[in-house]
């Protein structure tokens, strides 16, 4: 037999691979989620874009701009998923929800990439889920920018989802549309939390799920955090600090300061360590931050980061 | 001719049931909608408690009871009035939504009275009642509040309003009807409807947007996001279908025999011209007396009551000889106004209304401290009354029990008293914070009391209208006893009543009650169930102050951070400015 040719056992196993890897494909979401993980576990320093020149929806594209631009993540005829922080019946101006502003920028973002469908979701903690949508004054403004906006979905828009890295959180329902979405952008406010001590990134991905009960009624709500967050990884974090919301988080009211700043990256885990540093806060007396990064969430260390200002 | 006068009364019927029941969904909705800020007014030109305000019999009780002419009031009941003078008993043909619902029922149901012909006796009940009811409006209440006297003038306002048709049925749709439909309109829509629908949408997508717009109004009326539920709707429902299921003793058994509003539109009705003529064409074969729906035609078919007649014009209709005729003349008219009812019972309805007056007494929650206020040591603890209400004992006077507090809250959390507050209480309004809390950001019960006995108050008011005060169960809060992390007491106050009591890092909710307002956020997130772990109680419940003191309360508190348990110190103050140059190293 010549060395190009292939022998029966060799065919046999390559096709087994080929097949299970093609297998593996199809399941589109899973696999640009865990592109995702691929890509902060190969990077050595991950980057943290802070905009601060403009107006609002100006920042929020000089960000964008700086990590490559919005067509880097989302191509042609890709289904977003864009997950703001719209869980309070606050109005914008008390630094509750993420600013709608930012939230509709990003969805032209999106739409002028040549995104198939835009949709904002959120499962808040208020309610009723309309009246959160509509005094948080995102749903007017995504909607106008060409997105549809789910506030509350329904439980069967739940999926079962295994948390394989989780030591406490082993299994939850996550939103369909994002474990299949082709880009999932996470856009938390930074708030200090009456229970966690501060919120950004990683706690806004608790409205993702349908039960968030058992997160609290677990040993460790900040265990379940970090362990979420091995599973579901955004593609892009932009951060809203426009206005952050320093004391009562977070529903406040509250005391709270403009500093106007549109943060954006790819390691969540960096993208919450700037957060809370921005509230006065150390990452690492933060319960979630210091679990996710013994998970290999991301950097917590922001010497290690590199932080680029436009 | 007369068969055409016979539809015109159904689209009459079905016409005013209809505005009926479209006022009712504003009402629920546009004022619950408008408090919160999130649209405006319809912009609707009538009230949307229209019905209440141009029934008569409310009308009166509320002058009587209140001693004075309500102007308002008095130009909203005219109409009723002088079409009652004109033609009688009209308004319960032609316009009354309880009427139309009843006739609705007993066609559907097709429930016939065992006994068609002329009323027995039982027509006189209802005049009964309406001297009962006279009465009360007329005693002073048994309970005269220090605080309003004016309030408290007499039960009948309230009694009024537990038998009057139209309090009935908004009452019944309140409480049992708006949740039903919601959930049929929610099926059809969800599961249903797209199944058999879908086909027939495919090959004409007009049909699509023209049901989209259907159910989108539909919806709109009946809260999609939040139907209400309400305790005590079995028993209210129960109650409507006592009287529909009561024709089948008797056709418009309510309307014939106990209906108060009924009979005070018949007495009305004396003096209107207008009456039935029966010609000599008349051949006695008694189709007239079976098939009259109020058996108001006597055993000489040519004479009629005229206080029962509603102007159905089904005797005209259905005579075979064409015999019956409307005159504005006195001569040649069988009409027979009078009301022949027995002296003996009227003095007994008298004595149910003085009687009446003094049920309250009867049970144990009547007793009065020496300055007349009444003593809470008796309610529960669960006696959370909407923001803006009076002084209990003031309260439970003013109160109607019309339900029109519980039909626009936002939130379903308003309730019927059932034990809360003993038979006094019964059917006013309490919070139950586990049903919905009270939101920060909603007046509704404020603006619908149609009696203040919750007075209007506006959203900066509600932060200092201490309903009650939360309580943590430390022996059930997951925090306390298991070091959980929770807090979602904390972060459901909207009012930053809780702080942290901080154990090795481990915050615990503390309730701060100088700040706490009752709202009961709180008690309706807090994952531990059934009950909740932290629960509103009444005591702090500040209503004997006035607003100025308990702003000034208010104010008086000033914030707290968290604490490390038993030190008092406070470990995380607000960052200044320079802290926050100097500590973030990446600004």
């Amino acid at each position: 037999m010549s060395r190009n040719e292939m022998t029966r056992r060799e065919f046999l196993i390559r096709a087994l691979a080929a097949g299970a890897g093609a297998y593996a494909a199809t399941q589109a979401g899973l696999l640009s989620l865990l592109n995702g993980v691929a890509e902060a576990a190969s990077s050595s320093r991950p980057t943290i874009v802070v905009a601060s020149k403009g107006d609002i929806p100006g920042r929020v594209r000089a960000a964008v701009e700086a990590m490559g631009g919005m067509a880097k993540f989302v191509k042609r005829g890709a289904a977003v998923v864009i997950k703001p922080n719209m869980g309070w019946l606050r109005k914008p101006e008390t630094g509750a929800n993420t600013n709608p502003e930012v939230v509709a920028e990003l969805v032209r973002l999106c739409r002028a990439c040549g995104a198939r469908a835009v949709t904002v979701v959120d499962n808040p903690v208020d309610g009723p889920a309309s009246r959160v949508a509509a005094r948080s004054g995102i749903q007017e403004a995504a909607e106008k920018a060409g997105a549809k906006v789910i506030c509350g979905p329904p439980p069967a828009m739940y999926e079962r989802n295994q948390i394989k890295r989780g030591k406490v959180l082993k299994e939850t329902d996550t939103l369909r549309d994002i474990l299949r979405a082709d880009v999932f952008i996470n856009v938390p406010v930074a708030k200090v939390h009456g229970s966690t001590k501060a919120t950004a990134g990683l706690k806004n991905l608790m409205g993702t799920v349908l039960d968030r009960g058992a997160w609290h009624q677990s040993d460790s709500l900040d265990q379940c955090i970090a362990d979420y967050a091995t599973q579901v990884r955004p593609h892009l974090i932009v951060l809203d600090a426009t206005r952050v919301l320093l004391t009562n988080g977070p529903k406040g009211p509250g005391q709270t300061k403009d500093l106007n700043l549109i943060a954006a990256g790819t390691d969540p885990l960096a993208m919450d360590a700037y957060a809370v540093q921005l509230l006065g806060m150390r990452p690492e007396d933060i319960g979630h931050l210091k679990r996710a990064r013994e998970l290999g969430v991301g950097e917590m260390d922001l010497s290690r980061v590199n932080i680029k200002r436009v | 001719m007369h068969s055409r006068v016979r539809r015109l009364r159904r689209l009459s019927q079905i016409a005013f049931l209809t505005g009926f029941l479209v006022l009712f969904g504003f009402a629920g909705r546009s004022l619950t909608l408008h408090s919160l800020g999130d649209g405006a007014a319809t912009g609707w030109p009538l009230p949307a408690d229209l019905f209440l305000r141009a029934d008569p019999l409310l009308a009166l009780s509320a002058m009587l009871s209140l001693r004075q002419i309500l102007l308002p009031l008095l130009w909203y009941a005219l109409p009723a009035v002088v079409l009652a003078l004109l033609l009688g008993r009209v308004f319960c043909g032609w316009v009354c939504p309880m009427g139309a619902a009843i006739d609705l029922c007993e066609r559907i149901g097709r429930i016939r009275g065992r006994r068609p012909g002329q009323a027995p006796p039982w027509r006189r009940v209802k005049f009964y009642v309406l001297v009962a009811l006279v009465v009360t409006m007329l005693l002073p209440a048994a309970h005269r509040s220090p605080r309003e006297p004016s309030l408290s003038q007499s039960l009948g306002l309230s009694a009024a309003y537990l038998v009057d048709p139209i309090a009935l049925l908004t009452r019944t749709l309140t409480l049992s009807g708006v949740a039903p439909a919601q959930w049929t309109i929610t099926f059809a829509r969800d599961v249903n409807l797209i199944w058999t629908v879908a086909p027939l949408v495919e090959k004409r997508p007009w049909l699509g947007a023209v049901l989209e717009r259907i159910g989108a109004a539909l919806e709109w009326f009946v809260r999609p996001d939040s139907p209400p539920y309400f305790r005590l709707g079995l028993v209210s429902l129960a109650i409507f279908l006592v009287i529909v299921a009561l024709g089948s003793f008797a056709r418009r058994f309510w309307c014939r025999n106990l209906c108060p509003l009924g009979a005070l539109l018949g007495l009305l009705g004396k003096l209107s011209p207008l009456r039935l003529r029966v010609s000599d064409k008349c051949t006695r074969c008694l189709r007239c007396v079976n098939e009259c729906k109020m058996g108001a035609i006597l055993e000489d078919p040519k004479q009629y009551r005229g206080p029962e007649c509603i102007w159905c014009y089904t005797c005209l209709a259905v005579c075979p000889e064409k015999a019956i005729s409307v005159t504005a003349l006195p001569a040649g008219s069988g009409r027979r106004d009078g009301l022949d009812l027995e002296r003996r019972r009227v003095l007994e309805g008298m004595g149910i209304g003085l009687a009446a007056v003094l049920l309250p007494k009867v049970d144990w929650t009547a007793k009065r401290t020496q300055a007349g206020e009444k003593v809470l040591k008796l309610s529960s603890e669960r006696l959370i009354r909407p923001p803006g209400a009076l002084p209990e004992d003031a309260f439970v006077t003013a109160c109607v029990r019309c339900g029109e507090c519980m039909k626009v809250c936002s939130t379903n959390t308003l309730q019927p008293a059932f034990g809360e507050g003993g038979l006094e209480a019964v059917g006013t309004p309490v919070l139950v914070p586990r049903m919905g809390p009270c939101a920060d950001s909603c007046v509704a019960c404020g603006q619908a009391c149609p009696t203040r006995a919750i007075q209007p108050f506006k959203l900066e008011e509600k932060q200092h209208l201490f309903l009650g005060t939360a309580n943590v169960d430390r022996s059930k809060c997951i925090a306390w006893i298991y070091g959980r992390q929770c807090m979602v007491c904390d972060e459901a106050c909207p009012y930053d009543a809780i702080y942290a009591d901080v154990l090795n890092g481990l915050p615990r909710p503390v309730v701060d009650d100088r700040v706490c307002v009752g709202c009961g956020e709180c008690e309706f997130r807090c994952p531990v169930e059934p009950r909740g772990a932290i629960r509103v109680s009444a005591s702090g419940d500040k209503r004997h102050l006035s607003r100025a003191q308990q702003r000034a309360l208010r104010e008086a508190a000033s914030p707290r951070a968290q604490t490390e348990s038993g030190t008092g110190t406070y470990i995380v103050p607000v960052p200044t400015e320079q802290d926050m140059i100097d500590k973030a190293p990446y600004p």
